[in-house]
């Protein structure tokens, strides 16, 4: 079943000369289930593609349907609800609420989205991603594969549409790495978690079933990995 | 240019709007710092030139009763060890004699004096029109010889120049000690001028020092006549207009000549010095200069040099300099230090960035300083100029009517700078600038380099966060909302508590400068309310009208023996006489200009009252009051009758019901219960009346004479006497009659005694007022206010009420009117009563007013200009604070927008965080602003009593709104940054 269609997407930044086209009428779509690597060189536009897809920019054209419903077609207070239930954002800086502690902040999403947390879940979830006992941990407390593994947790914890990950490990050392990618492959695998990930790493593009090359702003590869 | 240099000033130059905003702060803070001690230094500076202007430049004066000579050799050797500077010496020349009619118009004499050195300068001895004398028989002598006695510069004045001798009265016999006149402004402080006595005998010759003798009008022994009399001639050669110490009382002014030979005896030499510090400085100088002379000190002068303080007001103002210096200093160290304090970690990343390519910790600091060095050369001098610039701006406005206050027209209030507080304003900024650069910086300076790279900054969450994160983990503590705001406000205000409970101090600067604003708006609040107060009590009700016609009948006696037909007969005289002012009053109306406010009847009358009713003033007989012998309170009252549509409104303007006043059947009176006074020292409140109540007039009566003989009383009058313990404090009511032969008596007794009838009656104090009308100005003392509705019915027994109709002039014409007024009066009063006026006279109150309008005026601007500048500072902190708080945590905020974090549910928890720090700021800041105020109050109390300790309350609602105000202003531009950034290139570009 498709889950994602991303038509004619192009995406400028700029005016006049300084114009930049990040995205240059990309179009694909992804099944539930699939597991999709992104690679491209720095400033090819896969970032960009990304937050596209995750709703946190606006494209310039195109469109993007998940699970048939047009993401930009809402406002923003819809787009905000959109981003806590459908898509799950893993980045490359963690980015997790410094304030908050480790369930805290895996739980954000579904506090935002003012629903009670599911428990079962979420303690699903920390044995998996190896933070039991480190519940009450402030990020600042962890090292840097662990609030990784928060940040993922907290992309899965609503069992979201598609969990996006700009360079997941482009910040770890490669134990970390292999572990971070186990576990988003372990998750694609047993919930069936649709996965794009953006990697620069051809081992993990490897992985995935399926390797989209972005350049320039434009899809110049697209293969299915058999297994 | 060393790497580090360079790199500071490209930084500076990049980032322009930031730098603006710090150059921005520090112009303003040495601007204020250079506005408040150039204002003390010009004020300091008019008032001594005005000074000098009006009494001359001398420091110091010797004089002595026959020692010129040795005055003049003690002085040159003065002047050649450096004791003393310029000298001007003015010794008696005989003492002129004039006509009768000269007499009428100059005074008794013409006292003649000689002068020799700088009298212009030090003596204030300016010729208006013409030259000072320069050779034996030329004379300068005071304008009214030109104005009245029509001489001319170029005429000869020849009159008889003898001395004064003193003459005892016909039968009188013996001596007595007379006390020089001196010019009040001479005497030191407590001290009397009867500390100088000189011993008069028949013959005793008398010099300039002495007032006029005349035995019957002084109550001496003594008249005086001009002996050793011979015919001299002068030339006129000048005028002077300003009079300088040259007048004794009643013997005239002097006129000026020099090296007359008749010069002798007293003789007084005025000098200046350098180099002094204190009083005691220049008293030792003198005496060791002139060791025999008396020596007296220009203190006003050197109060205005600095050299010396004192005086209740000028403490005041001092202290209120002060406070207002430390405020300000405050104000600007906080405006100062939150620009860098922002700046610096604005730019963490960036000295994370040079510390990577090898900067030590100390290149860092050194780039901070470097930068705080360069932005303060620019800003500080700016901010001296727009100091100084500022206050030659307000000066123009403010300057004429200060120096018309000064009763110095001539000497213009212009800017003086002192190179004391330009250094002083300059390196107080600077210190502040570097304290302010240097802090944050050696905070940045101890950030690991990754932390800095990384912008993961240390210190985003406190310990006690650490403990109540590990805490909230448990399924029923996750996401527990907290309270009725976490309802109200949903997830939002949940993350708000938990930033708040959980963040290091993110919102303390905020809270900071939260506080600060709260403070500096109360402080000017309390400054303006305090001031004003004393604005108003010093210069009377501002409201008063311009002028007043005032008049009375003479007085009518009943000689009945029977006091009740006394006082009715008294009573039917007041009911005719309100008529006919009424009707006075009526046919002033149309006058041309005169725009009429109201009119009164009054007189006053003893009044009986319990002491539960009396309050200090009474008590402790501050007025003509104080407790009895019979357990009462007694006190002279003065009983005030109102036109009615006048009472009516002061009624209502007090808040109380008039209708129930003009009951004739059951008297009313409203109490003024406290009135401001000047008690010579201080503004002093009185506080009269505690309560509401009845009181016993006491309306007249008769005494029964020695002789047994009945008479009636014609006037109360009272004093404090009493015996034992009681010695002197008891309030005492005796009776003025005229005696069987025709002699006025004063009983010495008591009302109370067995020889007194009197008849009163009660009067019911139904409410108080807490000032009295208007029309009377400050009018303090004990006052009830009634109706003229009563008088048809209730006189008191008054015997003759004085009246006064108030007018406003149109066109500020206050003298034609009142001119106008008095005549129309006159004519009117002349129609219906013929001789029986006992007095009409006009007051004009707008001549007087005038300056204290000015000061008023001057004393609103002052607190509008400091309002409106602590408002900008403390508007101004607030945004930087709270704009910054947010744009520092965009990053936070985009990642929270990535995960879902609505708009809605964003403000909310912005709105709840700043309520938080709202909170946090207000409490303290009122506590720091009512201890402020407390010092203001205090500061103001020194020359005023009885001003009530109150929190400026409007002010406080001020400060309130405006720091509201200036936090949604804030963070909406905040909010708008943070929602204006894209949140991906947020979250990119701080991990670029």
């Amino acid at each position: 079943m498709e889950i994602l269609r991303v038509s004619h997407l192009t995406k400028v930044y700029g005016e006049g000369e300084a114009t930049t086209r990040a995205l240059d009428d990309v179009s694909f779509s992804v099944e539930e289930g699939e597991f999709v690597a992104i690679v491209g060189s720095s400033g090819s536009g896969k970032s960009t593609l990304l937050h596209l897809i995750g709703g946190v920019d606006r494209p310039t054209s195109g469109s993007v349907l998940v699970n048939g419903i047009d993401v930009y077609a809402r406002s923003n207070e819809e787009l905000a609800v959109f981003r806590r239930r459908e898509v799950g954002l893993v980045y490359q800086f963690y980015n997790l609420v410094p304030v908050l502690n480790v369930v805290e902040n895996m739980t954000l999403p579904v506090a935002l989205d003012g629903r009670p947390v599911n428990q079962e879940r979420l303690s699903g979830l920390i044995n998996r991603l190896g933070l039991h006992d480190r519940e009450g941990y402030l990020p600042s407390q962890l090292s840097g594969g662990q609030q990784q593994r928060v940040a993922i947790g907290r992309a899965l914890m609503n069992a979201p549409a598609v969990v996006l990950a700009d360079e997941p490990t482009g910040n770890l050392d490669t134990r970390n790495s292999a572990e971070i990618m186990q576990l988003l492959r372990g998750s694609n695998r047993d919930f069936g978690q649709t996965m794009i990930v953006i990697t620069h790493d051809e081992e993990i593009a490897l992985a995935a079933d399926r390797i989209i090359a972005v350049e320039d702003g434009r899809i110049v590869r697209d293969e299915r990995i058999r297994r | 240019m060393s790497a580090i240099t360079n790199f500071t000033v490209k930084s500076l130059r990049a980032n322009k709007v930031r730098t603006l905003v710090t150059i921005g702060g520090i112009v303003l803070a040495a601007a204020l710092l250079t506005a408040v001690l150039t204002s003390y230094t010009s004020l300091q500076s008019l008032l001594y030139r005005g000074t000098e202007e009006v009494s001359g430049s001398w420091m110091a004066m010797a004089y002595s009763d026959d020692g010129r000579d040795s005055l003049e050799a003690q002085a040159a050797s003065a002047q050649t060890e450096g004791l003393i500077g310029e000298t001007a010496l003015i010794q008696d020349a005989g003492f002129g004699q004039l006509t009768e009619r000269q007499q009428d118009i100059y005074g008794r004499y013409l006292p003649i004096a000689d002068i020799t050195g700088g009298v212009e300068k030090l003596c204030g001895l300016r010729p208006s029109e013409g030259r000072l004398p320069e050779k034996p028989g030329e004379i300068l002598l005071f304008d009214t010889w030109r104005t009245s006695g029509g001489l001319e510069v170029g005429d000869t004045l020849t009159l008889p120049v003898g001395q004064r001798a003193a003459m005892l009265a016909p039968g009188q016999a013996g001596s007595m000690s007379q006390s020089p006149d001196m010019p009040a402004a001479m005497l030191e402080e407590g001290e009397w001028a009867t500390d100088a006595m000189t011993e008069i005998s028949e013959g005793t010759l008398l010099d300039s020092s002495m007032g006029y003798l005349e035995a019957d009008a002084d109550g001496g022994i003594f008249n005086e006549r001009l002996v050793e009399a011979e015919e001299r001639t002068y030339t006129v050669v000048g005028f002077f207009a300003q009079i300088p110490y040259v007048a004794s009382r009643g013997v005239g002014i002097t006129a000026f000549t020099s090296d007359d030979p008749a010069a002798a005896g007293y003789a007084r030499l005025f000098t200046t010095m350098s180099d002094v510090s204190s009083t005691d400085v220049v008293e030792e100088r003198m005496n060791a200069a002139f060791p025999e002379a008396e020596v007296r000190l220009h203190k006003d002068l050197l109060r205005y040099m600095g050299v010396r303080s004192g005086g209740a007001i000028w403490d005041t103002f001092f202290g209120i300099v002060a406070v207002l210096a430390a405020v300000i200093v405050v104000a600007c160290v906080s405006l100062i230090y939150n620009a860098f304090a922002i700046s610096v970690a604005e730019r963490i990343s960036q000295f994370g960035l040079l510390a990577s390519v090898g900067a030590s910790r100390r290149q860092l600091r050194r780039a901070v300083v470097l930068e705080a060095l360069i932005v303060a050369v620019i800003g500080i001098p700016i901010g001296l100029l727009v100091g100084i610039g500022g206050c030659a701006v307000t000066f123009i406005f403010v300057g004429p009517a200060l120096a018309m206050l000064m009763g110095a027209e001539g000497v213009p209030f212009v800017v003086s700078v002192a190179p004391w507080a330009l250094a002083f304003s300059a390196s107080l900024t600077l210190v502040t600038v570097l304290v302010s650069a240097f802090v944050p910086a050696w905070r940045a300076s101890r950030i690991s380099v990754v932390e800095a790279l990384r912008g993961t900054r240390g210190g985003r969450v406190s310990k006690r966060g650490v403990k109540a994160a590990a805490k909230a983990v448990m399924p029923g503590k996750l996401w527990k909302p907290r309270g009725m705001v976490d309802r109200i406000f949903g997830i939002g205000g949940t993350l708000a508590h938990i930033n708040e409970k959980r963040g290091t101090g993110r919102g303390t600067a905020a809270s900071v400068s939260l506080a600060l604003a709260i403070v500096l708006l109360m402080t000017a609040g309390s400054l303006s309310t305090f001031l004003g107060k004393l604005s108003d009590v010093a210069g009377g009700t501002v409201d008063m009208p311009d002028v007043s016609i005032s008049a009375a009948l003479v007085a009518t006696v009943d000689a009945s023996s029977d006091p009740e037909a006394v006082v009715a007969a008294a009573n039917e005289r007041f009911a005719k006489d309100a008529e006919l002012f009424g009707a006075t009053y009526d046919s002033l109306l149309d006058t041309p200009g005169a725009v009429p406010r109201g009119w009164i009847l009054r007189g006053s009358a003893p009044i009986m009252l319990p002491e539960e009713m009396a309050d200090t003033a009474i008590l402790d007989h501050e007025i003509e009051a104080g407790p009895r012998a019979d357990g009462r309170c007694g006190a002279m009252a003065g009983l005030v009758f109102l036109d009615d549509a006048t009472f009516d409104a002061y009624a209502a303007e007090q808040g109380i019901d008039a209708a129930e006043y003009h009951d004739a059947a059951h008297p009313r009176a409203i109490g003024v219960a406290e009135a401001y006074g000047n008690n010579g020292d201080v503004y002093q409140l009185f506080r009269v009346f505690r309560s509401t109540g009845m009181v016993e007039v006491i309306e007249g009566g008769i005494v029964t004479t020695d002789g047994g003989a009945r008479r009636p009383i014609e006037v109360f009058t009272s004093g404090y006497y009493g015996t034992g313990e009681d010695g002197g404090s008891r309030f005492n009511i005796t009776p003025y009659y005229t005696d069987e032969q025709g002699n006025t008596v004063i009983a010495d007794d008591d009302i109370s005694s067995d020889q007194v009838t009197v008849v009163s009656s009660q009067l019911e104090i139904a409410a108080l007022a807490d000032a009295a009308p208007s029309l009377m100005g400050n009018a303090w003392g004990l006052k009830l206010i009634m109706p003229m509705s009563l008088a048809s019915t209730t006189g008191f027994g008054i015997m003759s009420p004085s009246f006064e109709g108030f007018f406003d002039a149109a066109n500020d014409a206050h003298a034609e009117v009142a001119q106008a007024l008095v005549d129309e009066a006159g004519t009117f009063l002349h129609a219906h009563v013929a001789d029986d006026v006992s007095y009409l006279m006009m007051n004009d109150f707008a001549e007087r007013f005038e300056s204290n309008r000015t000061l008023a005026l001057v004393v609103n601007v002052f607190c509008l200009l400091f309002t409106v500048i602590l408002a900008l500072i403390a508007m101004g902190n607030v945004f930087n604070t709270v704009t910054n708080s947010l744009i520092l945590r965009r990053r936070e905020f985009a990642v929270m927008r990535s995960v879902g974090l609505s708009g809605r549910q964003f403000r909310r928890m912005i709105v709840d965080e700043c309520l938080g720090f709202g909170l946090r700021g207000f409490v303290p800041g009122l506590l720091v602003a009512t201890v402020v105020s407390w010092l203001l109050y205090c500061v103001v109390t020194n020359s005023m009593t009885g001003l009530v300790f109150a929190l400026p309350w409007t002010y406080v609602a001020l400060a309130l709104g405006m720091t509201v105000a200036a936090m949604l202003v804030s963070v909406a531009y905040g909010m708008h940054r943070c929602k204006a950034d894209n949140v991906v290139e947020v979250l990119r570009a701080d991990n670029a």
